[in-house]
């Protein structure tokens, strides 16, 4: 990952190297051609003509500093939108905002601020992210092919100038021990190049890790498939939220038409919906009822009936917060819960009214919830708060202290006339327009199940017959889900190779010894990016490996007396 | 399931005893910087001797007048070069020793004074009662002990306490230890005093296997960026002060000679980061499954979510930077502390303060 964005990180790599005899480092994929080719962040201006410009575009985009930019909006872009109420998760939160700050929020509005993740800008710095990453990844796939075509390079005259270098005398001719060196090599699956006919000398280059950059590559193209797989699931997906309250009789099929709300994906129809139906038999929630946590949920269980289409039989499944339903494609979640007391109105005229209302829970530690209760038909309209464990407290007013319907009780205001739902304007069922209705005497009125009010002036009556609970589900569908998963699973797959292979390269050089006795033998060696750590170990490993095939007596012997052993170097890298 | 309460008794027990072990520690690491084994001259003597060693051998095996002349320098360069520091080359006129393979960490410790001893000792007697502290927690409610805020902190430290035991063997960072054990232990400690919460049961949002494998895995990867943070704080002050003495405005200070390299810092923050990266995108991913089990969708940009991604966004600009010229050392490393910013400022302002799916802390 550390370099899909190469060139410019060649540059400097390039002048560490600079002392070092070119071929060694020739090389992990990058030469100063490719350098001139993809820029390093436009150090030369673009020439006259369009093409030059484009091209001169081309390389600003691709270049590392501009993936750096581009990654700092990305993460500098986010932050509004942890900030400010957003319409996807919170759209109420948004309103609330435009009536508290009413100079400030149409500004913030005209930015995309209350819909970041879906702004324009938003979408222009991910999308020239992208670009600037494919301008990338492509070129460097060529150069991976190349590259796995290409030999390791000859090994360089003087090994000890590599970062990694070795030297040690050996009894063999300088042919046998590179021979012998090479066997360990190859045995360690290392890639070798031997000298050729026109080359002088006893040596051999070996390499190793090529899996380092497929890992690169393949981290960031599947970045682009999780991208692309969220278009997917935005595209052919949907989501729908339905109230259900408990009973037979308040089931939902998932039509466009019954449910509450319905957010198709562009390329949705309502014929793309999954045709099941479902009722609510029962939905419990369970609180811890003592100790610190007094009134913390502990459970919560809709268990319902559903037919996966019109025709097949009935299936019962417990929903639960982490226990979603699964019917074909889609899935079933609960998502809220609240109660919903039932009321029967009668009217100067009768019957009026007669049904399990939700009420929105205002507090959800205490689930006191607020509701409202219509019935044009009589011309009466109630708002209401509902109190599942009611306690009139010392000083008068009534709280709810516990979450569950303990002693549940229902506070009305009353109103007569014009409930104004003739009109064009829709109303929303939670809110009672008393713009033309005048408030009930006797209001407020505190009710426990089974009371009835009987309101005054013959204007009927209103029982609170008993209270039943509600759930609300989300209904979602993702095509794009398994695509992201598996685009998920190999980013991190090849992140943790990019990571966790490294390129390296080691070289072994005999030269007859003093005398033409024997040979001194030199290994040496070096890694591109060594982002675990750990090169100076392996090498150290592999050149005692090569020594001990290779290596005199004597100095083994020295070794093994030496009480005072040198540690390796990388011994001191903290602590001396 | 009720909560065990001799259990979360045992837990809060072993904490406390962590806490104190681990001061003991960071005393003892701080003694080491007063009154430990100058670290150059322990490493320098043995080499000495073992040239004058060498340059007998070089003389009577192979005969050759150019092995007198090896130096004390040449001759540590030439066993392994390289190493962190990546400086010395091996004298190719004059053969020397045969290469030998690394050798163990716990000799080093050893040979590194009784300071260093005493401290490694206490560090991982400290970790061994965290470790225990925080098991005994998630035995005592019945789940992985990172359900709230507290426990969230004390498992954070005791990852980042388990990295710094795990670097101080393999890279032998005991310079590191003031830092990172100081780090720990003004952690812990705030844990303990500001934000303890009392071992309760788990509301239905987290009940779910996930919480083990996700909060786990976001756990590690912050104790680990934890040590990264660490180290870069110690990278910007040390590379401040070592330029302010090479321009003659400060004194060299010999403490500055006891503490890593920059070049060492940088390499070890790096590594942190690289560990520590592919976790967080592992934990986000989890995180991502679990959302769509319990929310219905993978990811809806809550404001945790959406700090998550802020942070990954800033360390992956990190590792980008770090492999770009002229964005190395200083900038990267402030970098790095901006990535360790947002992962704070998730934990401690959007989960305490702002109101979203993932309010949870328990902290009142």
């Amino acid at each position: 990952m550390t370099d899909v964005h190469a060139p410019t990180s060649k540059v400097e790599s390039k002048t560490e190297a600079a002392d070092l005899e070119g071929e060694a480092t020739r090389a992990f994929g990058t030469g100063p051609a490719e350098l001139a080719e993809s820029g390093s962040g436009g150090t030369t201006g673009p020439s006259g003509t369009g093409a030059g410009w484009g091209r001169w575009a081309w390389r600003q985009l691709t270049s590392m500093r501009t993936a750096l930019i581009l990654l700092f909006l990305l993460a500098l872009g986010s932050v509004p939108g942890s900030i400010l109420p957003q319409e996807g998760a919170d759209p109420a939160s948004v309103t609330q905002y435009f009536t508290s700050h009413p100079t400030l929020a149409p500004w913030l509005n005209r930015l995309g601020l209350f819909n970041v993740f879906a702004a324009p800008w938003f979408a222009a710095i991910y999308l020239l992210l992208f670009a600037s990453l494919i301008g990338c990844v492509v070129p460097r796939t060529f150069k991976l092919v190349g590259s796995a075509r290409t030999p390791p390079p000859r090994a360089p005259r003087n090994l000890a100038r590599l970062p990694q270098s070795v030297s040690y005398p050996s009894a063999l001719t300088p042919g046998a021990a590179v021979d012998a060196a090479a066997s360990v090599l190859g045995g360690q699956r290392f890639r070798l190049r031997r000298p050729a006919a026109g080359d002088s000398g006893q040596w051999v280059a070996a390499e190793k890790g090529y899996l380092r950059e497929v890992g690169n590559l393949l981290f960031h193209l599947s970045l682009l498939g999780v991208l692309v797989s969220i278009a997917l699931g935005g595209l052919f997906g949907y989501k729908a939220d339905q109230l259900v309250v408990q009973g037979p009789a308040n089931g939902f099929s998932d039509t466009a038409a019954a449910l509450n709300e319905f957010h198709p994906g562009r390329l949705v129809t309502e014929s793309d919906l999954a045709p099941f139906s479902l009722t609510l038999d029962n939905f419990t929630a369970s609180y811890v009822d003592s100790g610190q946590n007094i009134g913390q949920p502990a459970a919560f269980n809709a268990n319902v009936t559903y037919h996966a289409s019109p025709g097949s039989p009935a299936k019962n499944y417990d929903i639960q917060v982490n226990h979603p339903l699964s019917v074909d494609s889609v899935k079933v979640y609960l998502i809220g819960h609240g109660y919903a007391p039932v009321f029967t109105v009668t009217g100067p005229d009768g019957a009026a009214y007669n049904e399990a209302t939700p009420f929105i829970p205002a507090n959800s530690n205490t689930m006191l919830s607020d509701g409202v209760v219509k019935a044009p038909s009589a011309s009466l309209g109630f708002i209401g708060v509902f109190l599942p464990t009611a306690y009139l407290t010392t000083d008068g007013t009534l709280e709810s202290i516990f979450p569950a319907a303990n002693n549940p009780m229902v506070s009305l205001i009353g109103y007569s006339g014009n409930l104004g739902m003739n009109s064009d304007v829709p109303q929303s069922v939670y809110q009672l327009d008393t713009s033309q209705m005048t408030k009930i005497s006797g209001s407020p009125h505190l009710m426990a199940p089974g009371q009835t009010w009987k309101l005054p002036g013959k204007l009927g009556s209103i029982t609170y017959v008993g209270t039943e609970q509600w759930v609300s589900l989300e209904i979602t569908h993702d095509p794009g889900q398994i695509p992201a998963l598996v685009c998920g699973m190999l980013a991190l797959a090849g992140l943790l190779l990019s990571f966790f292979v490294r390129r390296r390269r080691v070289f072994v050089r005999a030269e007859p010894g003093p005398g033409g006795v024997g040979s001194i033998v030199t290994v040496g060696g070096l890694t591109r990016t060594d982002a675990s750590g750990g090169f100076e170990d392996e090498f150290a490993t592999l050149a005692a490996d090569i020594a001990d095939v290779s290596a005199v007596d004597s100095a083994a012997d020295v070794s093994a007396a030496d009480p005072n052993q040198p540690e390796p170097n990388n011994q001191s890298e903290t602590g001396a | 399931m009720s909560v065990n309460a001799g259990l979360a008794h045992v837990s809060t027990d072993f904490m406390i005893a962590a806490l104190l072990i681990y001061s003991l520690a960071l005393l003892a690491f701080a003694g080491d910087y007063a009154f430990g084994r100058p670290r150059r001259k322990a490493a320098a003597a043995p080499v000495a001797e073992r040239a004058a060693q060498l340059a007998a051998v070089g003389a009577a095996s192979a005969g050759a007048a150019s092995a007198g002349t090896v130096s004390a320098g040449t001759v540590s360069a030439g066993t392994v070069s390289g190493g962190a520091a990546g400086a010395g080359s091996a004298n190719p006129a004059g053969p020397v020793a045969r290469p030998e393979r690394p050798a163990g960490a716990f000799r080093a410790i050893k040979d590194a004074g009784p300071w260093v001893v005493a401290a490694a000792s206490l560090s991982w007697l400290g970790i061994l009662a965290h470790v225990v502290a925080v098991t005994t927690r998630g035995f005592a409610v019945h789940r992985a002990p990172w359900g709230d805020m507290y426990e969230f902190i004390t498992a954070l430290t005791c990852v980042a306490a388990l990295f710094f035991g795990y670097i101080l063997i393999k890279y032998r960072a005991w310079a590191l230890g003031v830092f990172v054990m100081g780090a720990i232990v003004i952690a812990l400690g705030l844990a303990e005093t500001l934000i303890y919460t009392p071992a309760g049961p788990l509301v239905p949002a987290l009940q779910s296997y996930w919480l083990s494998i996700h909060v786990t895995a976001m756990t590690l990867s912050s104790g680990i960026f934890f040590v990264a943070a660490v180290l870069g704080i110690m990278y910007l002050v040390t590379e401040r002060y070592r330029k302010r003495v090479a321009a003659g405005k400060a004194e060299a200070n010999p403490l500055l000679d006891r503490i890593p390299s920059a070049s060492q810092l940088d390499k070890l923050t790096y590594r942190a980061v690289v560990f520590g990266f592919p976790i967080w995108t592992f934990g986000v991913m989890a995180g991502a499954i679990w959302a769509d089990q319990a929310w219905g969708r993978y990811w809806g940009w809550d404001p945790v979510e959406t700090w998550a991604f802020i942070t990954w966004v800033i360390y992956a600009a990190y590792l980008h930077a770090r492999a770009t010229g002229g964005w190395r050392g200083v900038r990267a490393h402030y970098i790095q502390l901006l990535g360790f910013a947002s992962l704070l400022t998730n934990i401690f302002v959007i989960q305490i303060f702002v109101t979203g799916l993932h309010s949870y802390a328990g902290v009142q």
